[in-house]
Order: structure tokens, then C-alpha cells, then sequence
């Protein structure tokens, strides 16, 4: 008796099950590159209606973060500050009032020009957490987490960008151990700050301070040690008993 | 099964030169495989909304209302960083009928935090203009050629009462715009009580 088959089918089924692995890996790899906000967030930068240079405002003029945005300190919501803002530097007679970027801003301040709507200036969001996520920058801001940990270098952006993946791991890496983000609360908007900034004795008192020991108790224990943010961080986090929420509810309620 | 491998790369080769790596800059939405509750049907601070014919989520109040949370007449949330009172006393407007008040006016709580709170506030919001002493040197004015800013330090400034500056900020004067809404009441008494110190210090 003949074959029915013919001798190639032999190795038939293990082609199709390799082929089928290759293809799910390259799928898998594609998903795990391709598919998360390191990928699909990171690196978004729209267009603004206009440019307004983060750089030249928050870099070389040195402005503070909290001039525009006002309410971080108070509010869940980081305000885009209002055009009157804009206007207080870049009004009639002073700073390029004149600049044609600056056409959405008289249209939307100036009463006198001809163009003039009224209406606020239209800036795009890019930061943004899945609405059913609640995230408050009053109290990140208020406890020592800088705009720079979210928002990346904005003063050397300029035009800003998403610099960070905002991801709900990314989330939690943090809360699981914020000692590697905190810093005194007086640096909060120094984008630049380094652990070498820091005046150790005062940084030292402040802490003793804050928690029963006594600075030298707290020098000597740290001797050997380098002063470095997880250092400060450590320390910040044990004066002021902060203790991230790991809970569902903390983000999603 | 050679010509599956070789399609199989020539594929996977296609798709990541067009994806690219991570981190490269784009302007279009970002793209979102389950986009399932990440944009609600409801109005978030400082969102459009199609609903209003304005466009605005944000809603003012309704005429002859006050938000609950916000001052009723006669009653000042003293010492609230939310306070930008509409009221019509002392403390709310810098002035005593017609005329500047001369002074602190007494709701304030004086304390070490109320003046390092001024000395913040004074380093965010005045000194690109004024400069970090109070001189009218700001950044503003190395770069670019408007009128002088007012030299804090001046005689002349340190002689007006304590109730013109705090309605100088309020209101804004020549070129200088109002920061009423930047600065809450509290904070404006805190600046002016800062910039007292400050023209104590200069020693003019």
C-alpha cells in the first residue's frame, strides 16, 4: 500500500507551530515597544497656537513656574495661566507687543484691535492622566515632588514636549519609593536643583527639626554615605512621614 | 518557510523603520489602542465644553449668587490662599472710602510664614520686573528697552501708604498690569509687608 501523504508532510506541523511562534513573538515584541505611553506619549509635541518658548521664559529669563501657573500650590489642576498673563508683559508698548505670533493673544486681549474676539487662546493639552485617574499636583508639589520628576526639563524646552511616559508603572515606581524624588520644598520649581546645591548643616537642622534626633546624631549616622537625592530624599521622607498610597483607590476613586 | 522568514523580516524591518524609536517628537494626538473611559463626557478644569454656547466648561456664577466656599459680603476668608475677595473693606481693597489707608490692616496674621510667603511670592511675581532687591532691574530690562519699571526703593515709593501699594498690585498702574488674580489678598498684604523690608534694608 502506497502513501496517501506525501514524505514532506512529515515535518508539516512543526513548520506551521515555528512559523506561528516567530509571527506571535514579533507581535508580542511589537506590543511591548510599541504599545505603551514610553512609546505612544513620550515625544508628543503639538503645535500651540503660540510658540511660546519655555527656554527663553523659564530658562534665561529665570522666571519661576509659578508665575504662570498659578495654582499648582492650591489645586489639583496646574492652571494654563489666563491670557491676562501673557498680556501683563506682552500688552501695548511693552514687550513685542507687536509680534505676529502673538496675533491669538490681541485677539483674544486687546479691545482695541480689529480682530478682536475676546475669546481665550486655545492651547493644547498635552499632559494628560485617563479621566478616570485623579491626580492632584497640590499634593505632589506640596510635598516635595518637582514639576522636573513629571514634566522633564520644560526650561530647555522650547517647544514643550512629553518628556515622560506618564504610565500608571511609572506611577508606582515613585510611590513605591518617593525617597529618589523628594526635595526641599524650596526647590520645587528649580529644574536644575542637584543634590550638591543642598547646604547639608542647615539641611541637617532642618531635619532634626522635623524628627526627635539631633543633627549630629543624624550627621554622624550618615558618615561614609554619599550625598546624593536618595540620601535627601530618605531623610525628607522620614520628617515629613510621607507614605505614598499604593491602593487603587489613591488614583482611581 | 525560508520565504515566510524572509517575508516575516522584510515585514518586522518595514514596521519598526516606520514606528521608529521611542521618544521621537510628533504633533499628532497620541495614539491610544483602548481609548475605553480616558476621555469622560464630563467638564474638567479649564476644558471646553460643547455644551455652553461659549465653548467654555467653566461656568460663572449665577448673578446674585456667591459660590459656596467664597466670601459672603462682610465676611473675609483671612489668611486663605483661595481669598480674592470682591469685598469693599480695608483689608479687600487697600482703601478707606476714597482715600489710600496708611498701614497693615488688622485681619493680618503676623508670623514668620506670612513674610517668607511674601518674600516667595515677591521672588515669583515681582522680580522679573522690579528685581530681586526691589531696585526696578529686573531681567526684563536687560533684555528689552520698555519704560522703566518703578524703583521700589525709591523715596518716593517707600513714602506711599500701605494701602496704594496694595492697590497698585491689585489694579496695576501705567504699564504694569493687575495681579489680582495672580496674587490672593493675603499674599498682596504679604508682598507690600516684604517690600517694606526691603526698603528698610536698602537704607534710602
Amino acid at each position: 500500500m502506497g502513501n496517501i501523504f506525501p514524505r514532506w508532510t512529515n515535518l508539516l506541523a512543526i513548520k506551521i507551530l515555528v512559523c506561528l511562534g516567530a509571527l506571535g513573538t514579533c507581535a508580542v515584541a511589537l506590543a511591548w515597544y510599541s504599545w505603551t505611553p514610553k512609546y505612544t506619549r513620550v515625544g508628543y509635541m503639538p503645535q500651540q497656537p503660540i510658540p511660546f518658548d519655555h527656554s527663553l521664559h523659564a530658562g534665561r529669563l529665570g522666571m519661576d513656574c509659578r508665575y504662570c501657573h498659578t495654582h499648582v500650590e492650591n489645586s489639583p489642576h496646574s492652571n494654563i495661566p489666563a491670557a491676562q498673563v501673557c498680556w501683563n508683559c506682552h500688552g501695548p508698548g511693552k514687550v513685542d507687543s507687536d509680534a505676529v505670533a502673538l496675533e491669538p493673544l490681541r485677539q483674544a486681549m486687546d479691545e482695541n484691535y480689529e480682530n478682536y474676539t475676546g475669546k481665550p487662546i486655545e492651547w493644547v493639552q498635552l499632559h494628560k492622566v485617563p479621566d478616570y485617574a485623579h491626580f492632584s499636583h497640590q499634593a505632589h508639589v506640596n510635598r516635595g515632588v518637582s514639576c522636573v520628576e513629571c514634566h522633564g526639563r520644560v526650561d530647555e524646552m522650547p517647544v514643550v514636549y512629553h518628556a515622560k511616559p506618564l504610565s500608571m508603572s511609572w506611577c508606582l515606581d515613585c510611590h513605591r519609593s518617593p525617597e529618589k524624588v523628594l526635595r526641599p520644598l524650596d526647590q520645587i520649581t528649580n529644574l536644575d536643583w542637584k543634590a550638591e546645591d543642598l547646604d547639608s548643616d542647615a539641611f541637617y537642622a532642618y531635619v532634626a527639626g522635623k524628627t526627635q534626633a539631633s543633627a549630629e546624631d543624624l550627621k554622624k549616622a550618615d558618615e561614609g554615605k554619599a550625598w546624593n537625592r536618595e540620601l535627601i530624599g530618605a531623610h525628607l521622607r522620614q520628617a515629613w512621614g510621607v507614605q505614598p498610597p499604593q491602593d487603587c483607590a489613591a488614583c482611581h476613586h | 518557510m525560508r520565504w515566510f522568514f524572509l517575508i516575516l523580516a522584510i515585514a518586522s524591518i518595514t514596521v519598526a523603520l516606520a514606528l521608529g524609536p521611542r521618544g521621537e517628537k510628533f504633533s499628532s494626538p497620541p495614539f491610544m489602542l483602548f481609548p475605553d473611559m480616558d476621555n469622560q463626557y464630563k467638564v474638567k478644569a479649564q476644558k471646553p465644553s460643547q455644551f455652553f454656547e461659549n465653548g467654555q466648561g467653566a461656568r460663572k456664577p449665577v448673578e446674585g449668587t456667591i459660590p459656596f466656599g467664597h466670601d459672603l459680603p462682610g465676611e473675609n476668608l483671612v489668611g486663605s490662599r483661595l481669598d480674592y475677595s470682591r469685598g469693599s473693606d480695608y483689608y479687600n481693597t487697600g482703601l478707606f472710602g476714597d482715600y489710600y489707608g496708611k498701614g497693615f490692616p488688622e485681619e493680618l496674621q503676623w508670623d514668620e510664614a506670612f513674610l517668607a510667603r511674601g518674600k516667595e511670592r515677591y521672588r515669583i511675581t515681582c522680580t522679573p520686573c522690579h528685581g530681586e532687591s526691589g531696585n526696578g532691574a529686573g531681567i526684563v530690562s536687560k533684555y528689552w528697552a520698555i519704560p522703566p519699571t518703578a524703583n521700589l526703593l525709591d523715596p518716593r515709593v517707600k513714602d506711599l501708604p500701605e494701602g496704594q501699594l496694595f492697590w497698585t498690585i491689585t489694579h496695576g498702574k501705567g504699564l504694569m498690569g493687575p495681579y489680582n488674580g495672580i496674587l490672593s489678598v493675603n499674599d498682596r498684604w504679604a508682598v507690600v509687608a516684604y517690600l517694606r523690608g526691603l526698603q528698610a534694608a536698602s537704607g534710602n
